[in-house]
C-alpha cells in the first residue's frame, strides 16, 4: 500500500511527450498496402450473391477476400468457456447489423481501396429487424437467429443466467411495501482517440508479424489462429501500445481479416478505420433494461428482490454471457438482500454487438441498485445514507451467489464519503465496522443466509 | 504538384494532389507521426500542429493552402534529448494517459503559452477547446498547462526518469 498517494512515474509518459510512441497506425513498412471492409448498408438481410469480380480485375487492388477464404469463418470469442461461437468473420447467408463486415480489400491506397469495395456487387433482400430488446420476446417479433432473439447456452443450456437464494415468496409475503423499477442505462460508444488499427507484415520464413492495437494479446493472437486453422507460432504479436481502449479493443474486430489480405495479397497491410466505422461498427457498452422489485420493511430491510435483466447483446453474443454472469452475481450492489429471485437474458437485436466497457455488466447493475436505494428511501422516508449502511454487505454475509464475502468494504467506503461529502451519520452507523452481524444488525431474515468467511 | 514547405525548420519539397490533407503529407510522406488521424474530420484535434504560429487541424488543410508556411509539430519543441517545459509539466501532472491525443493539445497549448497565455484554466479550456482527451478528464491536462504558465520547476525523478529507483521499496 506504499504506493497509494505516491508519485509513481509512468514508464511511457516521457516517449507520450516527445513523439516517440509508435501507435500501431505509425509502424513504417515499405510496400504496404490499405485495406477497406465493405460492410453491410441493413440493420437486416439475406445476403443473395456476392460478386468480387469487378474489384479483383481492378489495377492496383492485390487482394479481395469473402466468407470462402476463411478456413473457420465462424469462431465465438469465448469458445474456451463454453459459449459457442454464432458470428461469422465475413457474413455469408445473412448481414445482422449495419456495418457488419461482407468482404475486404487491399489495395495500393486507401482511395483505391474504396473504390474497390464500391466495385464488389452485393444483392440483398432486406428482412425486418429487431432494434428493442422489449421486443424480442413478441410473438410476432422478428428472428434475428434461426434459434431465436435469445442466447440459448447457459449453464445446463440454460435460456438464461437465473439465481435462486432463500424464499423469495415469503419475502413478498412479509414485505410492508414493495418498491419497483426499471432502469435502462443506453449504449455508449469507448470513442478511444486511435480508431480500431492493424497493421500485418509476411515474413520470409512463411510467418506474419501481426501489429495490434488490442487490449488483449494473446487472447486476439489465439483468435486469429483459430480463423486460419493456423499454428500460434505462424503468427507474432506486436501489442501493447493502445491509443486508448476501454474495453472497445478486446473484441479482435481487425487482426484476422488484416492477416487474410496479408496472406492473399503477399504484401504488407494496414487497415485503420474511419471515425465513422469506429461509431457505427465498433462494439459499444451494451443497452440494458433491468426491472427490480424489492420487498421492503417500514424500518428499511430489504428483505427480497426479483429482478429481470434484459443485456443487448446486438447481433451476436460475443463476450455477452459473461457480461450477464457478473452482472448476476453483483445484482444487490454492496448490499445484503437474503432472498432472490434473478433472470438474466442475453438478447440478440440488428445492432451492433456490445462488449466489455469498464466494469463489465456490473456498471450498468450499480446504476440500478444505487437508484433504486434511493427510490426506496423516499417510499419509506428514510435517510438514504442510513438504509444503505443498514443493510451493507457484512463479514460473513453471501453474495448473491452464495459466497460469503472475506472483505467486504461497503460500510468504511460509506463512513469515508459521508465524512468527505459532511453527512452526518448516526451514532450506531458512525461507529459501523464490517464485523460479523449481531444484535440490532442481525435480524432473524438475515440469520439463514450468512456463511463461513473461512469456505470462501 | 510540387510546393514547399518548411517542417520543424528544415525545407522539404512535397510532391502531392493541391487537396491533400496536411496531416496526409505529414504522417505518409514524410514520415513526421506525431500528428495523429484521430478523426479527419476536424472534431477531434489529434492532427493539430502549428501554421506559422497558429495551432491548425492538419487533417483540414489541403496541402496547397499551407505553400511556403513554416509547420511545426512535437518533433520541433526541443532538442533532441531535451524537453520543453510544458513537455516536462505534462509528464510532471501525469497529463498524459494512453498519449494519443497528447500532441495535438501540447502544439495548441504551446502556441497558447507563446501567446503570452496566463494559468487561469478557463483561459486555457478555451485555447484547447475542440481537443478530445479520453483518458485523463482534462484536469491534469488543465494543470499541466498552467504550471507551465507559471513557470513551475520540476523534479522529474519521481515521474518520468528514475523509474527503478523508485519503484524499489514500493510493497506492490
Ligand atoms: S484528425 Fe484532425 S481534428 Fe481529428
Ligand atoms: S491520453 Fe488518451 S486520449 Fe488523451
Amino acid at each position: 500500500m506504499k504506493a497509494v498517494g505516491a508519485r509513481l512515474p509512468r514508464y511511457d509518459a516521457h516517449e507520450h511527450v516527445s513523439a516517440g510512441t509508435r501507435y500501431v497506425d505509425d509502424v513504417r513498412i515499405p510496400g504496404t498496402l490499405w485495406a477497406k471492409a465493405l460492410r453491410s448498408p441493413h440493420d437486416h438481410a439475406e445476403i443473395v450473391s456476392i460478386d468480387t469480380s469487378a474489384a479483383e480485375a481492378m489495377e492496383g487492388v492485390h487482394a479481395v477476400v469473402t466468407y470462402k477464404d476463411v478456413h473457420k469463418n465462424v469462431h465465438g470469442h469465448i469458445e474456451g468457456l463454453g459459449v459457442p461461437g454464432d458470428e461469422p468473420l465475413f457474413a455469408e447467408t445473412h448481414v445482422r447489423y449495419k456495418g457488419q463486415p461482407v468482404a475486404a480489400v487491399a489495395a495500393d491506397n486507401e482511395a483505391l481501396a474504396i473504390r474497390a469495395t464500391e466495385a464488389i456487387q452485393v444483392t440483398y433482400k432486406e428482412l425486418p429487424s429487431l432494434l428493442d430488446v422489449r421486443k424480442a420476446f413478441d410473438g410476432d417479433a422478428p428472428q434475428v437467429h434461426h434459434w431465436g432473439n435469445w442466447y440459448p447456452h447457459f449453464e445446463g443450456e440454460m435460456d438464461r443466467r437465473q439465481i435462486r437464494k432463500g424464499d423469495i415468496d415469503q419475502a413478498f409475503e412479509q414485505a410492508d411495501v414493495i418498491v419497483q423499477g426499471v432502469y435502462r442505462p443506453a449504449a455508449i460508444e469507448h470513442i478511444p482517440m486511435e480508431t480500431q488499427v492493424c497493421q500485418v507484415v509476411p515474413e520470409a520464413g512463411g510467418r506474419f508479424v501481426v501489429y495490434s492495437a488490442t487490449q488483449a494479446m494473446y487472447f486476439s493472437m489465439g483468435v486469429v489462429a483459430a480463423h486460419l486453422n493456423w499454428p500460434l507460432n505462424k503468427l507474432k504479436f506486436v501489442g501493447g501500445t493502445t491509443g486508448g481502449g476501454f474495453g472497445g479493443k478486446v473484441d479482435s474486430a481487425t487482426e484476422t481479416i488484416t492477416t487474410l489480405l496479408a496472406i492473399k495479397s503477399h504484401r504488407p497491410v494496414r487497415w485503420r478505420w474511419t471515425r465513422m466505422e469506429e461509431f457505427l461498427c465498433s462494439s459499444t457498452r451494451a443497452p440494458w433494461h433491468m426491472e427490480i422489485a424489492d420487498a421492503v420493511t417500514k424500518d428499511g430491510w430489504i428483505l427480497g428482490r426479483k429482478m429481470l435483466t434484459l443485456h443487448d447483446a446486438g447481433a451476436f453474443a460475443r463476450f455477452s454471457p459473461y457480461g450477464v454472469t457478473k452482472h448476476a452475481f453483483h445484482h444487490t450492489g454492496a448490499y445484503t438482500i437474503p432472498n432472490l429471485e434473478f433472470n438474466g437474458y442475453v438478447v440478440y437485436t440488428n445492432r451492433v454487438p456490445t462488449t466489455a466497457m469498464r466494469g463489465f455488466g456490473v456498471t450498468s447493475v450499480s446504476f440500478a441498485t444505487e437508484t433504486h436505494i434511493e427510490r426506496i428511501a423516499q417510499t419509506i422516508g428514510m435517510d438514504p445514507v442510513e438504509l444503505r449502511m443498514k443493510n451493507a454487505t457484512r463479514l460473513g454475509d453471501t453474495s448473491p451467489n452464495g459466497i460469503p464475502y472475506v472483505d467486504p468494504s461497503t460500510v468504511p467506503v460509506i463512513q469515508a464519503i459521508s465524512d468527505a461529502a459532511g453527512v452526518e451519520l448516526s451514532a450506531h452507523s458512525r461507529t459501523m465496522t464490517s464485523a460479523m452481524r449481531s444484535g440490532e444488525d442481525l435480524p432473524e431474515h438475515l440469520v439463514a443466509q450468512m456463511g463461513n468467511p473461512e469456505d470462501h | 504538384m510540387s510546393l514547399n514547405i518548411t517542417v520543424n525548420g528544415a525545407s522539404r519539397t512535397v510532391n502531392a494532389e493541391p487537396l491533400t490533407p496536411l496531416l496526409h503529407v505529414l504522417r505518409e510522406e514524410l514520415d513526421v507521426l506525431s500528428p495523429k488521424a484521430g478523426c479527419q474530420n476536424g472534431g477531434c484535434g489529434t492532427c493539430t500542429v502549428l501554421v506559422d504560429g497558429e495551432p491548425r487541424r492538419s487533417c483540414l488543410l489541403p496541402i496547397a493552402a499551407v505553400e511556403g508556411a513554416e509547420i511545426r509539430t512535437v518533433e520541433g519543441l526541443a532538442p533532441p534529448g531535451q524537453l520543453s517545459p510544458l513537455q516536462e509539466a505534462w509528464i510532471h501532472h501525469y497529463a498524459a494517459q494512453c498519449g494519443f491525443c497528447t500532441g495535438g493539445f501540447l502544439m495548441a497549448a504551446t502556441a497558447y503559452l507563446e501567446n503570452g497565455g496566463s494559468d487561469d484554466h478557463t483561459e486555457i479550456a478555451k485555447a484547447l477547446g475542440g481537443h478530445v482527451c479520453r483518458c485523463t478528464g482534462y484536469v491534469k491536462i488543465l494543470d499541466a498547462v498552467s504550471a507551465a504558465a507559471r513557470g513551475d520547476s520540476f523534479d522529474l525523478t519521481t515521474t518520468a526518469a528514475g523509474l527503478h529507483t523508485t519503484l524499489k521499496g514500493v510493497d506492490q
